[in-house]
């Protein structure tokens, strides 16, 4: 369990030091809701295959290798599949091809739904898992907060201080408290705390000797935490300057400029086709 | 005297329900300026209490008590951070003091909070990792080193914020003998080169052998003040309160107590074979 | 049959699979008697703690086997259980593994999940707690409200209280005081003396290493380097310096002193001993 609680939140990040690694994380993160709002205009296949011609593009200037990618499709594959059997059965319009039990019927319209549908999820995951492939999540939170920095003209800059101080202890902490989890779990195991076997009700009491030294000792953590950040005249953010300035240079401007570029195509793809 | 911390007539207790006890118990104490001071105490003997005391993370209970830091009482709530600053604080578990999840901006995060312009900030940062030697580490995440280097960094978090005195609460507990040899070398490294005001407190009596002044903490109160041979001469009391003694000096003072006429004031062993050899007469052998 | 564990040719790879992967414990091999006390020493990364959770089935070897009383430990996957009820294993600060509410609740997990209840189990933990002395005014205490020292004594109970005839600790005096210390080891002789247990302890303490153990185990990048008497192991000062591990303080002196006098023997280890041939030294009888 453990083991892939890692494997979640540290396998993402592949430093391969490409053209999209040395992107402004905002310029990445803005454009990838972008790329999803296009994903979702893409009408008809001669623009879905433009978005594909365009994921594939990008993918390969990553240098992320396929198989991270795939990795990625397989985890999500009953989605994509249960989605597109929707769509085939529910898509409607068109020939009827066949008729399976209760009135289920197939249709090249149904067809033609539930492989366009397939194929935008398909694309979405890619781009998604793109930004976490070629972003650290530190950048990602620095890239959030200053994003988020809009909103202290509502006067909501305290809140967007904490977010981004919650998300960089998470980040940092996440690790220290797995491996905890997995020590105080081999402590228990080796006084024969069954972990694995029983009914529901004996798994989830069998948690109780690993979740109470778990909180004791995350609650000492934060408590000894508060005292070290306070010793480093830490106050809520007020008058903080960062170190690290998030800048955007030519490089951004060259993608931002690729993917007007490439929404244009789509545009006149759905109009024209 | 140049004292750099002060103590007055100073009082910390602690109400659990509805007992009170005092952890620190009166005690009035000057730290000099540019000197290195150990403060010795078995677990549970109040001193790490002391220590948060001396950089007004705690504040003295007793009405009449106070801590002052170049001349500035701790109690003032307007100087807070100017204090924190000056005063900077190492803790016992370095992992509950690095707070951001790659090195050098952990380090950053002092600097950050005092609102230094960002080129200054990532300028000190170079130079609190070069010090410490954690420079080329910058960019690891402080969950892939060892205790010993994490603690260099945590103390590098500290060093960005050009503090003037360093209090080390057991710096040094959780590591194993490299990562203590290490930490303790870039403690003294501070005090000798840079001239900062160092407070170490420990419960290994090693570490007090390089100090200029030598404090022990029973029960909230110093119950002795003196240079590191004059307090190690003094076993007795040393083993009474609890305290670890190396086996060193431990041999020296067993040697005395069967009837060997040797000085018992040496904690490294090159020192206690000396002790041993002018004994024993070696050196005209 | 006197041997009570027996590791053949025992090798882990936390990565096993893939093709470069790296051995935490490469080919170690070793065994251990009843009622022997094993210190096994190494700095860290150097696979003791890779080691020990072989030996009460927390890990399974790569290559290699563990034998139980002659018998492989992973003959019967299922029955692992078993085996952990036999080799107890008392990890780095056990303190923080405590959670009941009661100092007897606690001590009383291990034997309950060994299936025992009723007078059997309040028997069980009374009497580990007579043997390392914990009073029966702590039994209905909250084990948070304790002593540093006292939690660690009541969270090395809780493993005692499974009897078993292996007993595994690592680092079991780490961050105590001469006092707790001295509570723990008392404790653990004690254990060994009534049950006839064997035990294994893993230490960075070569002081106390030399007071408690009958034979080092020394471990260095992976591999099981010395496994010898202690007197055998701590004459190869030069060996262990090189690995970078160190004789007891007293025998760092005395080879100081056998450098301004020949006659000076180098190979005692601990401070008593130190103690008495120094007086003897001194006395004039060191040719003797």
């Amino acid at each position: 369990m453990t083991r892939m609680l890692k494997d979640i939140t540290f396998g993402q990040y592949y430093g391969s030091g490409s053209f999209i690694h040395r992107l402004d994380a905002r310029t990445k993160i803005l454009l990838l809701i972008f790329n999803i709002v296009f994903l979702f205009l893409a009408k008809n296949y001669y623009s879905l295959a433009l978005c594909t011609v365009y994921v594939a593009f990008v993918l390969l200037l990553s240098k992320v290798p396929a198989r991270m990618f795939l990795k990625n499709i397989k985890t999500i594959l009953p989605i994509i599949v249960f989605t597109a059997l929707l769509n085939l059965f529910y898509g409607g319009g068109g020939t009827v091809l066949f008729t399976l039990f209760w009135n289920l019927t197939v249709t090249t319209g149904g067809i033609y739904r539930a492989v366009f549908i397939a194929g935008r999820i398909v694309l979405l995951i890619l781009i998604s898992s793109l930004l976490t492939y070629t972003t650290t999540p530190n950048d990602i939170t620095d890239a959030i907060e200053s994003l988020l920095s809009f909103l202290r003209i509502f006067g909501l800059r305290g809140a967007v201080h904490v977010l981004a101080m919650m998300m960089t202890i998470a980040l940092r902490f996440i690790p220290t408290l797995v491996e905890e989890t997995e020590k105080i779990m081999n402590a228990q195991k080796a006084r024969g705390a069954d972990l694995e076997n029983g009914k529901l009700f004996d798994k989830i009491k069998a948690l109780i000797p690993i979740l109470i030294p778990l909180l004791i000792s995350s609650v000492r953590r934060a408590y000894e935490l508060a005292e070290a950040m306070e010793c480093r005249c830490y106050n809520g953010g007020v008058g903080r300057v960062r170190m690290k300035r998030l800048r955007f240079s030519s490089l951004d401007l060259a993608a931002a400029l690729f993917n007007l570029l490439f929404c244009g195509g789509i545009i006149i793809l759905n109009i024209l086709l | 005297m140049d004292n750099h911390i002060e103590l007055k007539n100073v009082t910390f207790s602690y109400s659990d329900g509805e007992e009170k006890r005092d952890i620190i118990k009166n005690i009035s104490l000057g730290i000099e300026r540019g000197s290195f001071t150990v403060i010795l105490g078995h677990n549970g003997s109040g001193k790490s209490t002391l220590a948060k005391l001396m950089n007004g993370l705690y504040k003295p209970t007793n009405a009449d008590g106070c801590v002052l830091v170049d001349g500035i009482d701790t109690r003032d709530e307007k100087t807070e951070i100017e204090i924190r600053r000056k005063v900077g604080m190492v803790f016992q578990n370095p992992d509950n003091q690095l707070i951001a999840s790659v090195v050098e901006e952990d380090v950053a995060f002092g600097p950050e909070n005092l609102g230094l312009p960002s080129e200054k900030t990532r300028e000190r940062v170079d130079e609190a990792l070069k010090s410490v030697g954690m420079y080329e580490y910058r960019k690891s995440t402080p969950h892939h080193l060892s205790g010993g280097q994490k603690q260099r960094v945590a103390i590098a978090g500290i060093i960005a914020m050009r503090p003037e005195c360093l209090i080390l609460d057991e710096p040094t507990a959780m590591l194993d003998p490299k990562g203590r040899a290490e930490v303790m070398d870039i403690i003294t490294r501070f005090n000798r080169e840079e001239k900062m005001t160092v407070v170490l407190i420990t419960h290994f009596m090693e570490e007090a052998e390089l100090a200029d002044r030598v404090l022990l903490l029973s029960d909230g109160e110093i119950i002795r003040d003196g240079t590191p041979g004059g307090i190690f001469s003094d076993i007795k009391t040393l083993k009474e309160t609890g305290l670890d003694v190396p086996q060193s000096t431990e041999l020296l003072y067993e040697l005395k107590k069967s009837g060997i006429d040797v000085d018992t004031d040496a904690i490294s062993v090159e020192e206690t074979a000396a002790r041993i050899t002018a004994a024993f007469h070696l050196e005209d052998k | 049959m006197s041997k009570i564990i027996e590791v053949k040719n025992l090798s882990f790879s936390y990565d096993s699979g893939a093709k470069d992967s790296k051995y935490a414990v490469q080919d170690v091999s070793f065994s251990v008697g009843y009622g022997e006390i094993i210190g096994v020493i190494g700095h860290t990364g150097s696979g003791k703690s890779t080691l020990i959770q072989h030996l009460n089935g927390l890990l399974k070897p790569t290559a290699g086997e563990v034998l139980l009383e002659g018998k492989n430990i992973w003959d019967e996957p299922k029955k692992i259980k078993d085996v952990r009820f036999k080799v107890g294993l008392v990890f780095q600060y056990p303190e923080y593994q405590l959670f009941e509410e009661t100092v007897f609740a606690d001590i009383a997990f291990g034997p309950k999940n060994m299936g025992l209840s009723g007078d059997e189990l309040k028997s069980r933990v009374e009497n580990i707690c007579e043997v390392v002395g914990i009073r029966k005014e702590y039994f209905e205490k909250s084990p948070f409200d304790l002593s540093g020292g006292e939690k660690r004594r009541v969270a090395i109970a809780g493993v005692m209280a499974m009897q078993p005839k292996v007993l595994i600790l690592d680092e079991p005096i780490a961050g105590l005081d001469p006092k707790g210390r001295r509570d723990i080891v008392s404790m653990i002789k004690n254990y060994r003396e009534k049950f006839g247990a064997a035990v294994i302890i893993v230490s960075h303490n070569m002081e106390d290493m030399a007071v408690l153990a009958d034979k080092l185990l020394v471990m260095n990048g992976g591999r099981l380097e010395i496994f010898d008497k202690v007197y055998n192991v701590f004459s190869q000062g030069a060996r262990l310096n090189e690995i970078g591990l160190s004789v007891p303080t007293v025998t760092k002196i005395l080879y100081l002193l056998n450098e301004k006098d020949r006659n000076i023997r180098t190979d005692i280890f601990t401070l008593d001993e130190a103690v008495k041939y120094l007086c003897g030294y001194g006395a004039g009888d060191a040719h003797a």
